[in-house]
């Protein structure tokens, strides 16, 4: 005869409870609060970490045993790596191991401020564009017309406008990284137009604008930042590309993609001018790409559908 | 329709667009020795000698067109496509007589009136030529194989105008070609050289093919330079076009191209090591780096300033920056002229080999300099000018002048380095370029050392002592009276600081091992050039 | 099917009137001038001046554009300022190697990403998939001309397999052609791969929960019948939009690929161009890239109703 559970239900005559079933489960451990996020997102982790330590690299690129980057020593160009040059010096003789850590601040910063402005901008078109049937129209067609443009060509294009500059590079890869966002926020917003819930704001007589803030905004925000972080990888890779042909950032600032392209030339006879760069650059896009996949896969894995 | 159907169509066509392209036989042996794949130092982006002025395209218009006269290896101008000329005794009658057999690619002879128009449109451009068109009374032809000109005074150096090798020189084109307008591009290339221009197999920016001519009629002297006969011996040029050094280098090494006109300094060892491919000096002329200053506003209408940029100048840090370690390759330059020539001159140099910072900075606190910026404009495109471009950035900011670098492209340089105005108003206060050293081995075909204010070249420098002596030395009647004055030139020059002389260097060439005839010069010559399997 | 072919092909119009007037206007505004630098040294401002007027360029704004605008209606791209060329003839002349770099490419990566990418998601949470992802991602990180580069070392110079440089057309033969794109279909290739692989991975892991792949299984369906005639298909809209979002990923490194392996085509060609200011070698290529790309989104949009039955325009 099977065991009773005690239960402070009285039980009607005539039934028989089920004999509790042997606890075949592991105890979920949940895992609360930002280190348990990381634990459960080893992807975010590394990511996050690497990204951290670039980071503070850049930020105290001065302390780190490096000297004046953009000073030049003719007489000691093209030594290799040693003791007193610890990634070798360049054609001019300057220090390519401090030109790679000051070059941290510069990728970094094109990264991030293309990062937040794409998205600052994208969204606040996506969302008018969403929402305001008449301008959706208008919105899209310029936005299509834009994104048919090879972003790279786009780029380049802007750039030959002004003068090579952090700040120009970073306007130029911005309007041609913002059209994507925009479709993507659109996108969300339309979705999530149908929405039952948005229907009942509107019945409410919400105003538009507190629809958005309150019920669009907090929605679009997980596919944003996993956005951003793509956005953020793309753009250090097109500054790389924009100064490797030479329409980047200006010599006089040490970025990767200078000493990369300064150093192109001479690959086989000299290859740590450009290994450096390029793996500090390929590490840090890395890093980036990690970040972005793993808040992807934690944030919605239904996003993995969508690019 | 049904989408099974459309799906087989589709891969039907992919597999029969796959088996489509029959294999060609590869070239024989024979057909790959004829041909000589050079790789030019810059594109040859458009080929019209008159109007355009870059090397390249002197370059390649020495194969495709002939001249009158042209430089040997001494730089004396022998007769090319002229049996013989005549001067009157007054020295004011020029009259010279063609050789015979001299043909177009077209097929039709060269006659005296092609020269003639050729020769009107070339004196609208050159400066000898212009020169020439002041003092000029009538330029006829007298016969088919004869031609005039009738000066108002005498033009001793008539030979050296017309068959040196310094842009743009005196080509002879078909009448009818020459009679486009100086300043705008022609748009046949029909010469009478001993290679053809391949124009329907021209891809600007990536090929250029030249064919020998059958019919042109060397000289039966021996060839040296512009000069004697002009032996082709493959049957085929073509320029590829590859601006990447390290894959130019790669494709030397490779024996996928077999001549490199211009290799980076420091490839040179790795190429000198390959058993495959020999290296030497291109030119023995060399090069002159340089930057000018523009003389028109603050602060560089002030000679003092001037004088204190060049104080601090260290030749050695731009040499070194352009041309590697190899101290083989360059030399400090106490002037402005080319060294190993005649009228080589270190009169009054010694501001360039000073060196110090600390007197610089002195005379510069001495000149009232007020912390006016100095853009300075830096093709980043051009190796040379980038290089030089970031020592004097370096130099500047070193002796305390307000710097402001912009880097931006060759063409922009070219652009922007016409305008007077000062940098906030779309000008300019430096900009780095060169100069062959062909190009400045007399004031008669150096337009860069000439001081006559607004007429001179960009910097617009403006130095009567200067000018004095360039009337001398055109007036001069022998060599050492030229010496004199170019002696004086230097030291006016000098003083008054016409622009600023980074270095003398020179360049490598390098081919493969199984091409043979190269020589050293001013441009690369491919008569007598030949290649085996 | 036929008036919604037709209606996207009407929509691209504006599109591509949006890009002509960004283009044209881009360049008018900016700075440089051509006149002078083609008057060359000794010029005059007066010569320089007769050039600006030959060239068209001190005419008011909406002048130029209408009469520009009239010109490409009738396929007349301009005239090159540099060579003087008629642009529609430098952009033939080069068209080849960049079409046929991108074509290979594109097929590369197909046939190398898809089955990757679903060999991942069916084992899904192994190593061999953690290997792959960390393959797709490392390769998502590479800088397109350092790959070149190592490439070009190891297997042009070193083994010497394959050319360093170069382009042999496809009338040459078609193994001289393919060996002087492999490399730079490679050197390209990397980034679109990882991309796709990743695309395909995402999409058939959704697609493998679902229930009808389970009662394939139950069925006794084959694991290669599953994945490649059940699965993929299903899967392949996603990848199809990737794939056609992608040729704009390798137009943009096209250009590198092409400056690094010395390929004569379009890509270089546009580098060239807006480095020196040719206006209407840029505005030419830029249009002919929008409306390649266009045309490939819209082939794209109607390969959708050959894979997926259910969509219906």
């Amino acid at each position: 005869m099977t065991d009773v559970t005690t239960s402070s239900v009285s039980v009607p005559p005539g039934l028989a409870i089920a004999q509790a079933l042997p606890d075949l489960m592991m105890p979920v451990k949940v895992r609360r609060g930002v280190v348990g996020f990381l634990r459960n997102n080893p992807t975010v982790a590394i990511g996050g970490a690497l990204l951290a330590i670039l980071v503070l690299i850049g930020i105290f690129a001065p302390y780190l045993g490096t000297v004046d980057p953009t000073a030049i020593a003719p007489a000691k160009r093209m030594r290799p790596p040693s003791e007193l040059y610890w990634f070798g010096t360049d054609a001019l003789g300057r220090d390519v191991y401090s030109r790679v850590l000051y070059g941290t601040r510069v990728s970094l910063t094109v990264g991030l401020s293309v990062a937040w402005l794409a998205t600052l901008v994208g969204l606040a078109i996506g969302l008018v564009s969403g929402f305001v049937r008449w301008a959706d129209g208008v919105i899209m067609r310029v936005m299509d017309g834009l994104m048919s443009i090879p972003p790279i060509l786009l780029a380049i294009a802007l750039m030959a406008l002004t003068r090579g500059s952090v700040g120009n590079v970073i306007m130029a890869i911005t309007v041609a990284e913002i059209p994507r966002v925009s479709r993507l926020v659109r996108g969300v917003v339309l979705s999530l137009r149908e929405q039952p819930y948005v229907d009942a704001a509107i019945a409410c007589g919400t105003r538009t604008p507190m629809i958005i803030l309150r019920h669009i905004l907090p929605n679009t925000l997980a596919p944003m930042l996993v956005q951003a972080t793509y956005v953020c990888a793309s753009a250090m890779i097109v500054e790389a590309i924009l100064s490797f042909i030479g329409a980047g950032t200006p010599p006089t600032i040490p970025s990767w993609g200078n000493i990369m392209a300064e150093g192109r030339a001479l690959w086989q006879v000299k290859p740590y001018i450009v290994f450096f760069p390029a793996a500090f650059l390929s590490v840090t896009v890395l890093a980036v790409n990690l970040v972005g996949d793993g808040l992807r896969d934690a944030l919605d894995p239904r996003m993995a559908k969508n690019i | 329709m049904d989408r099974r159907t459309v799906l087989k169509g589709l891969a039907g066509a992919g597999s029969l667009a796959v088996m489509g392209g029959l294999p060609m036989p590869a070239i024989s042996q024979g057909a790959a020795a004829r041909t000589l794949r050079f790789v030019p130092q810059a594109d040859l982006a458009n080929f019209d000698p008159i109007w355009g002025t870059q090397y390249v395209v002197r370059n390649a218009s020495a194969m495709v067109w002939d001249q009158l006269y042209g430089v040997d290896d001494k730089l004396q101008p022998q007769r090319q496509m002229v049996e013989s000329e005549e001067v009157s005794s007054d020295g004011l009658t020029w009259t010279f007589k063609l050789r015979s057999g001299l043909k177009f690619h077209d097929g039709e002879p060269v006659l005296a009136k092609d020269c003639v128009a050729s020769l009107t449109r070339w004196s609208n451009r050159d400066p000898m030529g212009i020169m020439l068109k002041g003092i000029q009374n009538e330029l006829t032809a007298v016969d088919d194989k004869t031609f005039k000109w009738v000066l108002k005074q005498p033009y001793p150096k008539m030979k050296l105008a017309l068959g040196k090798n310094n842009s743009p020189v005196a080509f002879i084109m078909p009448e009818r070609i020459a009679k486009t307008d100086p300043f705008k591009q022609i748009s046949e290339y029909i010469g009478s050289g001993p290679m053809k221009f391949a124009r329907n197999e021209w891809v600007p920016g990536a090929k250029a093919v030249f064919e020998k001519f059958a019919d042109y009629v060397p000289r039966q002297d021996k060839g040296s330079w512009l000069a004697g006969g002009k032996q082709m011996l493959v049957d085929r040029i073509e320029w590829v076009i590859i601006p990447d050094p390290a894959t130019a280098a790669a494709a030397l090494q490779n024996g996928e191209i077999d001549w490199w006109e211009n290799p980076l300094p420091d490839l040179v060892p790795v190429l000198k090591k390959n058993r495959n491919i020999g290296v030497d000096i291109a030119d023995p002329l060399g090069n002159i780096g340089s930057f000018r200053m523009n003389h028109t506003h603050p602060p560089f209408d002030n000679v003092k300033v001037r004088r204190a940029v060049l104080t601090a100048l260290n030749q050695e840090d731009y040499m070194r920056a352009l041309v590697g370690d190899d101290t083989s390759l360059w030399k400090p330059l106490p002037g402005f002229f080319t060294p190993n020539t005649p009228l080589y001159t270190e009169e009054g140099g010694d501001i360039l080999k000073m060196r110090n910072i600390d007197a610089a900075k002195k005379l510069l606190a001495e000149s009232g300099y007020a912390n006016e910026p100095v853009s300075c404009i830096v093709a980043q495109d051009q190796t040379i000018t980038k290089a030089q471009g970031d020592v004097t950035a370096d130099l500047l900011k070193r002796i305390g002048m307000n710097v402001d670098f912009v880097a931006t492209d060759w063409g922009t340089v070219g652009a922007r380095r016409a305008q007077k105005t000062p940098h906030n108003q779309g000008g300019w206060e430096m900009f780095h370029t060169w100069h062959a050293g062909a190009d400045c081995i007399n004031p008669a075909v150096y337009p860069a050392i000439r001081a006559n204010g607004d007429k001179a070249w960009f910097g617009w420098p403006n130095s009567p002592g200067v000018e004095k002596e360039v009337t001398a030395w055109f007036e001069a009647k022998s060599l050492d009276e030229e010496k004199a004055a170019v002696a004086r030139l230097n030291k006016a020059a000098c003083e008054d600081v016409i622009y600023a002389p980074t270095g003398f260097f020179l360049s490598y060439t390098a081919w493969r091992k199984n091409v043979s005839g190269i020589v050293k010069g001013p441009l690369p010559f491919f008569w007598g050039v030949s290649k085996t399997a | 099917m036929a008036s919604y072919v037709l209606r996207r092909i009407l929509v691209t119009i504006p599109v591509m009137a949006i890009v002509a007037l960004f283009v044209f206007s881009l360049l008018y505004i900016a700075p440089g001038d051509p006149a002078a630098v083609i008057a060359g040294d000794q010029a005059s401002p007066a010569d320089v001046e007769r050039i600006r007027q030959s060239l068209g360029l001190d005419q008011p704004f909406l002048v130029q554009f209408g009469g520009w605008l009239w010109r490409i209606l009738h396929f007349d791209l301009g005239t090159s300022i540099f060579t003087n060329l008629p642009v529609t003839s430098m952009i033939a002349q080069r068209i080849e190697p960049t079409l046929s770099l991108m074509l290979l490419t594109l097929v590369m990566t197909l046939v190398v990403a898809v089955p990757l990418g679903v060999v991942a998601a069916w084992k899904a949470g192994s190593w061999i998939d953690r290997a792959i992802m960390a393959f797709a991602v490392s390769a998502f990180s590479l800088p397109v001309f350092v790959v070149g580069y190592v490439l070009a070392y190891v297997f042009a110079l070193q083994l010497e397999w394959l050319p360093v440089q170069g382009y042999t057309p496809f009338s040459e033969g078609i193994w001289p052609w393919l060996q002087s794109l492999i490399l730079p279909s490679i050197a390209l290739g990397c980034v679109y791969i990882a991309l796709i692989a990743r695309i395909t991975r995402a999409s058939m892991l959704e697609v493998l929960q679902q229930d009808y792949i389970r009662t394939g299984r139950a069925k006794g369906l084959g694991q290669r019948d599953i994945l490649f005639v059940h699965a993929l298909k299903n899967a392949a809209v996603p990848i199809v939009t990737v794939i056609g979002i992608g040729v704009a990923l390798l137009i943009g490194g096209a250009v590198v690929t092409e400056s690094v392996f010395a390929i004569p085509g379009v890509g270089r060609l546009t580098v060239d161009a807006i480095l020196r200011r040719d206006y209407p070698v840029i505005q030419g290529i830029v249009l002919m890239f929008s409306f390649l790309y266009t045309l490939v989104n819209l082939l794209v949009d109607l390969t959708y109703t050959l894979i997926d039955p259910r969509i219906r325009y």
